[in-house]
């Protein structure tokens, strides 16, 4: 199948060729333009554990009572009443087992992950969120708010801590949902419209349209404007060449003009995005070995998956500071759930696994931040026809690994049918609080003045959960 | 030789990195600080001693300014100028045995030691936020309120007599500007060049640029009569003109965050939202008095009318309360109606008294003196109204709702089709048997489970998402119709609820939570004025507001519509927070003259929006020169005192529209309706999939202000080019400067289709006729002779791996060069 977000490759013609000091000049140019817009790499409030995030979204609140959440009472009691009333609770459809040194509990859905990356895994089984309805949740899981449009997760990091590479985005996200809030997901709300998220790959659609159309995504290039066909690069080298000039010249005359300096950077840094962006959302290059681990060119339903995790590697390997990928499944398990829940794991588990790998050999799993989340969990009780569960914002799992969080470790629990967390709860908010500390920053420093008031993701709220910090 | 150049390059462009409000020293003392100083502290002394540390060592704390300069157990860690006092220097030199730090490493580089000792004895700048400090002063009850600026009456200023015959003041604007520039020992600019100000006017007034006939014609008058007179006139032709209502209508646009679609988790579209649209755009253009604007927008459906079309016109005024972001997946109605009635509260407070009121639904507010029992008295009102969206049920939209009816014989334009009563019978029958398929195959289902066979072969999810679609789809068809399949003209908009009901105040906002007394409809109690105003117990009270925002006591809504035209004619406001003159927001630069146009907008002007224009526009403040003065820059690097023009950026629609202008292209008719109108009710994730949808949602080539505004959904070049926020209330953009719009200027269909209409009006001319038209239609210039030198180089040399481009290629990426140009998209 042709992804729409994998370019061809494209022939590079790169002609830097215009004058005396250009090249000096342009990589100054570039890191001056990223501090006056903001992006230039900055230090948070105190020493970071992680430089860089990747998030996995799994959209449609996966069922943690069969992955991560082992329940011996819902096993043993499986099919009787829950609390006394018609619904009838509904054991785990997997076997769950202890993986690792850590003896860490994941089902058989993930075989992967448990083989290889139980000790890297930092499970909090303690979450819990305010709303059991998908956009909702999902808007509170990105933005920390249900009811108002407030800058995104990503934004905030890319607020606080700026960008290490200024030819590409510092915020990227790879085919979100163009349902649940769309754009808000990744938006910038009221911070300065640089630190929002770049989306690459078409919208997902939603999952009542893709069931009944079977189209998954909106149709479209992967990253608009990032190339013409219709241009030779030497052309327009040399058209960026003359409006460089007239610029400075219009800059000479002004003396002191902001805008104008702006603009001259923001072509160049443009000009080469141009190539930057294609290379590296080029997977050929990568070799056999490491395509063959993530299970790209394999084709069948993982494909999509696979080469998005690879490609989130590639973009925090290149300084991108927040990557967000939403897995191409939907986790919203009301009925079959032995099915569907399996075929959801299998789409992601070996993708998920080869990415940690990754990331280990290259060094880059200590300070990277992988973030594997949905936007709540599921009921102990089945639903409709008995095969399913329903959605419960009152308890569910998430997962971290790397950017100094502590491995091998779950962190809370819920009560003993896995209804809602009891032990060491976690809200939303705290998890934010705390993805933003072991990035360095404080939560509650980290506020933006608009309208003359302080805003902050976690609002009045937050608490860092210091024990799942290694 | 070469690296001590490059940096001094580094430093040079660092300098040029102003941020607003610093000098130069401070930018270059706070680079020092973040590059050489924070690093330091974080990698090697924040383990102990900050706020995250467990427990702060010696209680010494070097996170914060306030943590370093207060020092922990020992004294100060840091003392600005001294080093010798300065236990964090002493510390790292290791100068004293018993305080060595950091504690069992190695000495820090000398290099590091030396920045320290710089960074002290330079002031040890530290840009560090701390603790914020008590907020004790902020006006919180009513009486501290009244007496705090923006809730004072505005009283006629003595205008400034130093300044009478100045020589420069044409007017009483002048003496107030001159007046604080002189006591900044500051000077006025000169008069900016005709042609400069001709385009400076054309965008303020009508958004578009100046065309090369018009600026001839300009530039005779001033030659032939004078330029107040050449001014005067040409200000005249354009507030008449149409263009105006199209660009200063948009303004109000971005403050009543106008848009197509609920916006929000669920985003379906508000095909009707248009209307509210050219509403505004002609309101503009007939220059309607603002208070009755304020009436007709708020309480429309109230006011008395004298034909049906006027009716009409009143309704559909009520869309301002109609078209913000809705949550339409709000399972839970009571929360739903308040929620909307939230945002009314906050739009309207926002919009025109720039108070945040709705701050008060959980608590009372923190800064300003709006208690809960302010805004519950509001909410009473709203919520004795009734919100029309009418959108259509379906998955995640559980709200729907009707729209409000119009006449048919008025003529209005329609988009939902007619119609024949033939189809109008066999939705109805459709609907029906859906229903009751619906029921056999449930039953059929049920019965195989009992039987242990697999169900979803009668009956499965798939199948119940279709009937819902299908039902919902064929109910908004008929609500859309007449029996007789005839189309219903409708609007959104606010007509009076079918019960008038005080509201109770909500513990914490819960709706759960009423407590006892239900408070009187009414208005926030910190407006004191002559006359009192009290909501008839009849009605909900709109029309009582909208009078009471009108009454010319009003402390706030003069105050802030001069600022908000202020602020679009020289790019910031006497006030430059906007939407917010409370506790949190800015003092006003110039408080005489910002009451003093408010008061001439009052009693003078009668409301005019027009005149008010027109005033300021004539002033002799408006024409000066935008040129940098070094002297004066070092004073006043904001401009807060009005000592030039202030140079800005065009926004989207003026940009958009100056590349159509220039290639001729322009189409100046007001298209009917919207895209959105035509395709009708959609969810707005599924845009891209409409066939007739153009991927940057544009293919237009009419003004900007008729493009879609969809929520989260914005056509290319208004994302691109700093739009307002659709869902809150915008008085003012902020421009970014990012390369996703070099990007465009680059490689858009759209920036290329502008170039090569615009290269074709330069058939038959020669090279340097064709590059002079090209600045003329895009700058309202003639290129002066190095740019001429450059454009020429261009058009000799341009070519590829084939060979020179032909003359066509030449002038299309000629003309594209030109839109590019960072002037193109600036005001001098």
């Amino acid at each position: 199948m042709n992804e729409p977000w994998m370019p061809s490759r494209r022939a590079a013609l790169k002609s830097m060729s215009s004058g005396f000091g250009y090249l000096a000049f342009a990589g100054l140019a570039a890191d001056a333009a990223a501090k006056q817009s903001g992006l230039a790499g900055k230090s948070g409030h105190f020493p970071a554990r992680a430089k860089r995030v990747i998030f996995l979204c799994m959209k449609g609140g996966p069922s943690h009572l069969d992955t991560f959440d082992y329940k011996p009472e819902l096993v043993r009691r499986s099919g009787e009443s829950w609390r006394g009333g018609p619904a009838r609770l509904l054991g785990p459809v997997s076997e769950f087992s202890q993986h690792g040194q850590s003896g860490q509990w994941i089902s058989s859905l993930f075989p992967k992950l448990a083989k290889n990356h139980a000790d890297d895994l930092c499970v909090i089984n303690s979450m819990h969120t305010d709303l059991p309805n998908h956009p909702q949740a999902f808007a509170q899981l990105h933005t920390g708010s249900f009811q108002f449009v407030r800058p995104s997760l990503g934004a905030w990091s890319l607020y606080g801590l700026g960008t290490s590479n200024e030819n590409l985005p510092g915020f990227i996200t790879l085919s979100p949902p163009a349902d649940f809030g769309g754009s808000n997901n990744y938006g910038s709300a009221f911070l300065p419209a640089i630190y929002q998220g770049a989306k690459i790959g078409g919208g997902q659609l939603p999952a009542i349209f893709t069931a009944l159309s079977g189209k998954t995504e909106e149709p479209g290039p992967p990253m608009k404007y990032i190339d013409n066909p219709r241009v030779s690069r030497e052309v327009q080298r040399a058209q960026i060449d003359l409006i460089s000039g007239l610029n400075r010249h219009k800059l000479k005359l002004d003396r002191h003009n902001p805008e104008i300096e702006g603009a001259i950077e923001s072509f160049e840094l443009a000009y080469r995005m141009q190539d930057e962006i294609p290379e590296v959302l080029d997977l050929a290059s990568e070799p056999e070995s490491v395509r063959k681990l993530y299970g790209v060119g394999e084709g069948g339903p993982n494909e999509r998956f696979a080469k998005q995790c690879l490609l989130a590697r590639r973009l925090s390997e290149n300084g991108v500071r927040f990557v967000e990928i939403t897995a191409p499944t939907n986790w919203d398990h009301h009925n079959l759930l032995k099915k569907n829940l399996g075929d959801s794991c299998a789409m992601t588990d070996g993708p998920i696994s080869a990415l940690l790998t990754d990331l280990k050999r290259r060094g880059m799993l200590k300070d990277t931040l992988v973030i594997c989340a949905g936007e709540f969990g599921r009921t102990p009780y089945a639903q409709g026809m008995g095969d399913g569960r329903d959605h419960n914002n009152k308890g569910y799992s998430i997962w971290m690994a790397g950017g100094g969080v502590k491995g091998g470790y779950a962190h809370g629990s819920t009560d003993d049918f896995g209804y809602s967390a009891v032990d060491q709860a976690v809200h939303i908010h705290d998890l934010h609080a705390t993805i933003l500390h072991l990035l360095g920053l404080d939560h509650e420093r980290l506020a933006y003045n608009y309208a003359g008031r302080d805003f902050r993701l976690t609002d009045v709220y937050g608490n860092v959960v210091r024990e799942v910090v290694a | 030789m070469k690296m001590r150049c490059f940096h001094q390059i580094v430093i040079l462009l660092l300098l040029l990195a102003f941020r607003q409000g610093e000098s130069a020293d401070e930018v270059a003392q706070v680079a020092f600080f973040e590059t050489k100083i924070r690093p330091v502290l974080i990698e090697n002394c924040y383990e102990c001693h900050s706020v995250e540390a467990e427990k702060s060592k010696a209680g010494l704390l070097l996170d914060t300014r306030e943590g370093i300069r207060a020092g922990g157990d020992n004294g100060p860690a840091v003392v600005p100028g001294d080093v010798d006092e300065s236990l964090l220097y002493i510390a790292i030199t290791h100068a004293d045995s018993d305080l060595e730090m950091p504690p069992k490493k190695d000495r820090l580089p000398g290099s590091v030691i030396e920045d320290f000792r710089q960074w002290i004895e330079g002031g040890a700048v530290d840009p560090r936020d701390g603790p914020k400090g008590k907020l004790t002063d902020a006006p919180i009850d009513y009486e501290s309120g009244r007496a705090f600026w923006a809730f004072r009456q505005p009283e006629w200023p003595t205008v400034p007599t130093s300044a009478q015959n100045d020589g420069w003041s044409r007017g009483d604007i002048d003496r107030f500007v001159l007046n604080q520039l002189e006591d900044a020992g500051l000077k006025p600019s000169p008069n900016a060049e005709p042609s400069v100000l001709l385009r400076r006017i054309h965008f303020a007034l009508v958004g578009l640029p100046p065309l090369p006939e018009a600026r001839r014609r300009f530039l005779d008058c001033v030659k032939d009569t004078s330029l107040t007179a050449a001014i005067e006139s040409e200000v005249d032709v354009l507030l008449a003109s149409d263009q105006y209502g199209e660009r200063w209508g948009r303004h109000w646009l971005d403050v009543a965050r106008f848009a197509e679609s609920s916006g929000k988790e669920s985003n379906f579209t508000f095909p009707e939202a248009w209307r509210y649209r050219d509403y505004v755009i002609d309101a503009f253009t007939e220059d309607m008095p603002f208070d009755q604007f304020i009436a007709e927008q708020l309480a429309g459906d109230l006011l008395p009318s004298e034909n049906d079309s006027e009716r009409a016109r009143l309704q559909i005024a009520t869309g301002f309360l109609a078209v913000g972001a809705r949550s339409l997946n709000e399972m839970n109605r009571a929360q739903f109606y308040a929620d909307t009635v939230d945002e009314q509260i906050n739009v309207t407070t926002q919009a025109f008294m720039a108070s945040t009121v709705a701050c008060a639904r959980c608590h009372d507010h923190k800064f300003d003196p709006f208690l809960m029992k302010d805004y519950y008295a509001m909410a009473g009102i709203f919520g004795s109204s009734s919100t029309h969206i009418g959108t259509v049920i379906g998955p995640d939209n559980v709200i729907g709702g009707e729209l409000i009816h119009l006449p048919k014989k008025l003529g209005l334009p329609v988009f939902n089709a007619p119609l024949t009563s033939a189809k109008v019978a066999e939705l109805k029958g459709q609907r029906v048997a859906t229903l009751e398929k619906q029921k056999t195959d449930q039953a059929l289902a049920a019965k195989a489970f009992k039987e242990g066979k697999d169900p979803s072969e009668f009956f499965s999810l798939q199948m119940a998402i279709g009937n819902i679609w299908k039902v919902g789809g064929i109910d908004g068809k008929l609500a859309k119709v007449d029996q007789s399949g005839q189309p219903h003209v409708m609007c959104m908009g606010v007509t009076e609820g079918t019960a008038m009901v005080d509201q109770p105040i909500y513990d914490r906002g819960d709706i759960s939570q009423p407590k006892e007394d239900a408070i009187p409809r009414g208005f926030p109690e910190v407006v004191v004025m002559d006359e009192a105003f009290k909501v008839d117990p009849e009605s909900s009270g709109r029309l009582e507001l909208a009078q009471w925002l009108a009454h010319p006591d009003h402390p706030l809504t003069a105050r802030v519509l001069a600022n908000r035209v202020w602020r679009h004619l020289f790019g910031v406001g006497l006030v430059r927070t906007m939407d917010n003159f409370g506790y949190n927001g800015e003092r006003p630069s110039h408080p005489e003259l910002l009451d003093y146009l408010a008061l001439r907008l009052v009693e003078e002007h009668q409301w005019s929006v027009k005149s008010l224009i027109r005033e300021i526009v004539l002033s002799r403040a408006y024409r000066q020169s935008s040129d940098f003065r070094e002297e004066s820059f070092l004073k006043d690097p904001e401009n807060r005192l009005l000592w030039r023009m202030s140079k800005r950026r065009l926004e989207a629609e003026a940009i958009r529209d100056a590349m159509l202008m220039a290639s001729g292209e322009l189409d100046l008719s007001r298209p009917e309706g919207s895209m959105i109108a035509r395709l009708g009710d959609r969810n707005a994730a599924l845009l891209a999939f409409a066939k007739s949808v153009p991927s940057d949602l544009d293919g237009t080539t009419t003004r900007s202000v008729y493009l879609p505004v969809v929520r989260d959904r914005l056509p290319d070049v208004l994302e691109l080019f700093d739009f307002a926020e659709t869902s809150l209330v915008t008085g003012h953009r902020e421009t970014t400067n990012v390369p996703m719009q070099s990007l465009y200027f680059m490689n858009s269909e759209f920036v290329e289709s502008r170039a090569e209409a615009l290269a074709k009006q330069l058939d038959g001319l020669e090279i340097s006729a064709a590059i002079s038209t090209v600045f003329e239609r895009c700058l309202s210039r003639a290129p002066d002779d190095i740019e001429l030198g450059m454009a020429m180089r261009f058009f000799e040399s341009a070519a590829d791996s084939e060979g020179p481009l032909s003359v066509d290629e030449k002038r299309r990426r000629y003309s594209q060069v030109i839109f590019s140009t960072a002037e193109f998209r600036n005001l001098d």
